[in-house]
């Protein structure tokens, strides 16, 4: 199985652990992963924000870069990222973009999913010793309909404890929502204070996600707050073989 | 801008954030399982959209046959194009029945058309008999829930209220309170010759307008009083009869977590025989006041599908934390987010499809699955291509770098790069004002990728 | 005439602004039949579990329940229901059923004059209960269906504190789809009653009986 690595640009540059930990569980369970270096941002944040004709130049360019691999699957260790491109479609007028972008959504999978629901694997080897609980980032829970995925992965982690987070819950939007962070702060945090109070009365090591934006907004506040608690990406947990 | 100031607001107010954590968690447990007693709920969702699409598809059509239908009943149709061709209406037919006591149950178009300062203007001052609207009546506020109109006020505060406005002694007991309203509004059901109410839904096969409630004071307001008007958008008109079943099946589920409330009353036309019980004359005041416009994309028409339950505010993790005053529309939380720009002008509500963080939590509890977030997204669009909103020169310009950086991968790189040694991060005090703000990564990926990590798994290396 | 200038304007607006969005890929009309209810078997078995259904609804919802058999364990179900509320002041409507109940309860009891239309709308708030048949009753939910061109009831199952409602157990239908088949829009007003009144504006707290009736009590008349 050949996958090629959509890397996103803020795993690239702000959490790079989670992507190099995305190759290293690929390569374990099989996968050959190769990386097309002229991959740059989805666009997601010119879309979200209003801006469609920049996001349109920047999807074109991603599914011509997408479109030229040959290989198998294309995996994001993202499920905004990956649901960005399975609404590629939306932004074209044409059918044969429209087509084209389809093609490219097809093929394109977050990494928990593609694990458990194209490789059919849950025990990817890792190892990870502490007390652990889920956030589901919104866009791979609604958009894509991540759940259980990453939590079956997740409880087959040698030494690691899973713990479901207490109301308001897992499912509860952490706040980012893009430039909805910048652009109505103190509402995203008031949102996020609840997200965090909720991970500190569950009494674990670390909260972990499938998404760097929602870690970002999490981890942000976590050591703004004082806390001991980390903030992981799954890939981290997933590479980790301690 | 007031939406950032009427927030701050909001979330500066303790007891309120208390009130709608709450309010809202309790309307989440309650809905979810009422979900458990429906039939099949998910089938009912596509369903009730079907028929809205249909209606919406038709719309002409059905208002016309709902229009022939319930005059053949009895009732007198008007059509006013906007809010003050409505007041105008409403007003005129109060003035020519003579109505000197006018009660009026719940109604959000009578709101978002002004109905009560309107009639005020003419002497006419009707009492509001929903408890909630009472009360925010009372208090001289407007509502800031579509089902709980006074969800932000303590029985402290309404005890406080009411021994002002009704010579009460003070009492924290719910129950006591509520006997006060209802012995005050009971006096003025007994002396009422006008009754406004709103309408759930208008059958264009018989002409029915049916009415929910819980309390019984919609039920005075139409069967009492010698008039009835009742007040309607466009969007409200279904094509048939037994087109009832579904929406009655979702809306108090959605809403208040209810199989069914207390009542529906469905009306059509007027009594046969001057000795029957009811309202002499039914006036039906249909409303347009923008919503044609919105008939012209699809995106945009699927927010006429809103059967006004609420469980999208319910749901909504922004409007938990600041409540529906702050929206500064009669229709707040995510539908008054896409409502309101589309009804009162982008310009007047720029702020509002920003107000999210585009969750989607909206869209998974609406019973007839308007998509919220498309609609937020489709309405960002038209913000920035209109240049609508304040200030967007700052933002129009580091968009267009993003842009211009993004499509040029050895830029991106260098600008990066230079801004990892140079230990640079835009300076975002919105961020950092309450969150520590992540460095970017000693390396990268695509530069651990090159540096070793891509030849690591290739086997001839 | 200014109304049909708008009534033109809107509809005129409405289709313009139709035709200038594409054409939806149309989906079949959705028949009429929202409803998928559970359906009870027909026969005197199925009509057994819809009158335990009913009457364990209308418990759950708040309504109070009494099966009575024949007229004359009517009349003395509801003279113990009024004399237990206290209620002095009785309103019957016009269905010969409830005229004959009230008139062989009568001891006691200040009945209103039995024409309802000359009842002034002070002496209907002044009631203490009001006394009617339902034409329907559905199980699934604990409901009770009203229909104008057949009885005078709606201010009386409206104004009075107390409800009695008498109902024929042949009358109980599955669900909310089989009532609404069954009802005539030929009535000008179609009531559905499920409970007391309510309200929990203030605080989200219950309160039972606000503008409607706070107790409802249903006789279920047996018919075999």
């Amino acid at each position: 199985m050949r996958v090629s690595l959509f890397v996103t640009c803020l795993a690239d540059q702000l959490w790079p652990s989670a992507a190099v930990g995305a190759v290293h569980v690929l390569r374990r369970v099989g996968c050959a992963v190769e990386f097309d270096e002229r991959q740059t941002c989805c666009g997601q944040p010119a879309f979200n924000t209003g801006y469609r004709p920049a996001a349109r130049v920047l999807a074109r360019r991603a599914i011509e870069i997408f479109e030229s691999s040959a290989a198998d699957a294309i995996v994001s260790p993202s499920g905004s990222c990956t649901a960005m491109v399975h609404h590629y479609d939306q932004l074209f007028d044409d059918d044969a973009w429209q087509a084209r972008a389809r093609g490219v959504a097809e093929r394109t999978h977050e990494l928990s999913s593609f694990l458990v629901n194209r490789l059919g694997v849950e025990d990817v080897g890792a190892s990870f010793s502490g007390r652990l609980t889920w956030h589901d980032a919104c866009h791979g829970l609604r958009d894509l309909g991540i759940k259980h995925e990453p939590r079956r992965l997740l409880r087959h982690v040698k030494g690691a404890e899973l713990i479901e987070l207490p109301p308001p819950g897992a499912e509860t939007c952490c706040g980012f929502g893009g430039t909805f962070s910048v652009k109505c702060p103190e509402i995203s945090v008031a949102m996020l204070d609840e997200k965090v109070d909720a991970i500190e009365r569950a009494g674990v090591d670390a909260v972990v996600s499938g998404d760097v934006s929602c870690l970002m907004q999490i981890a942000g506040r976590l050591s703004r707050r004082g806390s001991t608690v980390r903030a992981i990406h799954l890939a981290d947990v997933l590479a980790s073989t301690r | 801008m007031t939406f950032e100031r009427d927030a701050r607001t909001a979330l500066a107010d303790g007891q309120l954030r208390g009130a709608l954590r709450q309010a809202t968690t309790l309307f989440g447990e309650r809905r979810r399982a009422a979900l458990a007693t429906a039939p099949d709920w998910e089938g009912a969702r596509d369903r009730a959209r079907a028929i809205k699409d249909e209606t919406l598809e038709h719309l002409d059509r059905y208002l016309e046959q709902f229009t022939a239908n319930a005059e053949r009943a009895g009732a007198r149709v008007h059509w006013a194009r906007d809010a003050a061709e409505a007041c105008d209406i409403i007003g005129g037919i109060a003035e020519r029945r003579g109505a000197r006591s006018v009660v009026k149950s719940k109604s959000m178009v009578s709101e978002e058309i002004h109905l009560n300062a309107a009639l005020a203007r003419r002497g006419i001052e009707p009492v509001e008999t929903d408890l909630g609207e009472y009360i925010v009546q009372l208090a001289g506020e407007t509502p800031s829930h579509i089902v709980v109109p006074a969800i932000h006020k303590t029985k402290a505060q309404i005890a406080a209220l009411f021994a002002d406005k009704l010579g009460i002694a003070p009492s924290d007991d719910v129950a006591t309170l509520t006997a006060a309203a209802r012995d005050a509004l009971r006096r003025r059901f007994a002396e009422a010759d006008l009754g406004i109410s709103g309408v759930n839904f208008a059958v264009a096969e018989t002409g029915t307008i049916l009415i929910l409630e819980n309390e019984g004071n919609a039920r005075l307001t139409t069967s009492l009083p010698r008039t009835h008007v009742a007040l309607m958008g466009i969007e409200k008109v279904i094509p048939r009869f037994p087109d009832l079943d579904v929406f009655l099946q979702l809306l108090p589920r959605s809403g208040t977590g209810q199989v069914l409330t207390a009542y529906q009353s469905l009306i059509t036309g007027t009594k046969h025989r001057p000795e029957d019980e009811g309202p002499e004359e039914l006036h039906i005041v249909v409303l347009d006041n923008g919503r044609s416009r919105m008939l012209a994309s699809r995106v945009t028409r699927q927010a006429l599908a809103c059967i006004r339950c609420g469980a999208c505010l319910n749901a909504c993790p922004v409007y938990r934390q600041i409540g529906g005053h702050a929206y500064g529309s009669v229709y707040p939380g995510p539908i008054g987010a896409v409502l309101s720009p589309q009804l009162f002008g982008l310009a007047r509500s720029a702020a509002l499809p920003y107000a999210s963080s585009l969750c989607g939590a909206c869209r998974d509890v609406c019973p007839v699955k308007i998509d919220i977030p498309a609609l937020l997204l489709h309405l960002r669009a038209q913000v920035v291509e209109r240049g609508a909103g304040t200030h967007r020169v700052l933002e129009r310009l580091a968009f267009r770098t993003y842009a211009a950086v993004m499509t040029r991968p050895r830029l991106f790189g260098w600008v990066v790069g230079f801004a990892r040694r140079l230990r640079i991060m835009p300076p975002l005090s919105a961020w950092t004002k309450w969150r520590d703000l992540r460095p970017l990564a000693p390396r990268s990926f695509r530069e651990q990728w090159r540096a070793g990590l891509r030849d690591e798994g290739d086997p001839d290396a | 005439m200014r109304s049909g200038d708008a009534r033109r304007e809107i509809l005129h607006a409405i289709r313009t602004n139709l035709r200038s969005s594409p054409p939806v890929q149309s989906s079949p009309s959705p028949e009429g039949r929202g409803g998928q209810g559970v359906r009870t078997p027909e026969g005197r078995g199925g009509q057994a579990v819809r009158i335990t259904q009913f009457t364990e609804q209308l418990t759950a919802v708040g309504a109070r329940c009494t099966t009575v058999r024949g007229e004359a364990d009517a009349a003395a179900a509801l003279a113990r229901i009024l004399t237990e509320a206290g209620a002095r002041r009785v309103v019957g409507s016009d269905a010969p059923l409830v005229q004959r109940l009230l008139q062989s309860v009568g001891n006691g009891l200040v009945l209103a004059t039995d024409r309802l239309e000359r009842l002034s709308r002070d002496e209907l708030f002044a009631c203490d209960a009001g006394v009617t048949t339902a034409q329907w009753g559905i199980a699934e939910t604990g409901t009770l269906v009203l229909e104008s061109a057949r009885e005078r009831s709606r201010l009386l199952s409206l104004v009075p504190p107390i409800h009695v409602a008498l109902l024929s157990t042949r009358c109980i239908c599955d669900s909310l789809g089989d009532a609404l088949a069954r009802v005539s829009t030929s009535s000008h007003a179609i009531t559905f009653i499920t409970g007391p009144s309510r309200t929990s504006d203030i605080e989200l707290t219950l309160v039972v009986g606000v503008h409607g009736p706070q107790t409802v009590h249903v006789l279920l008349m047996e018919e075999s």
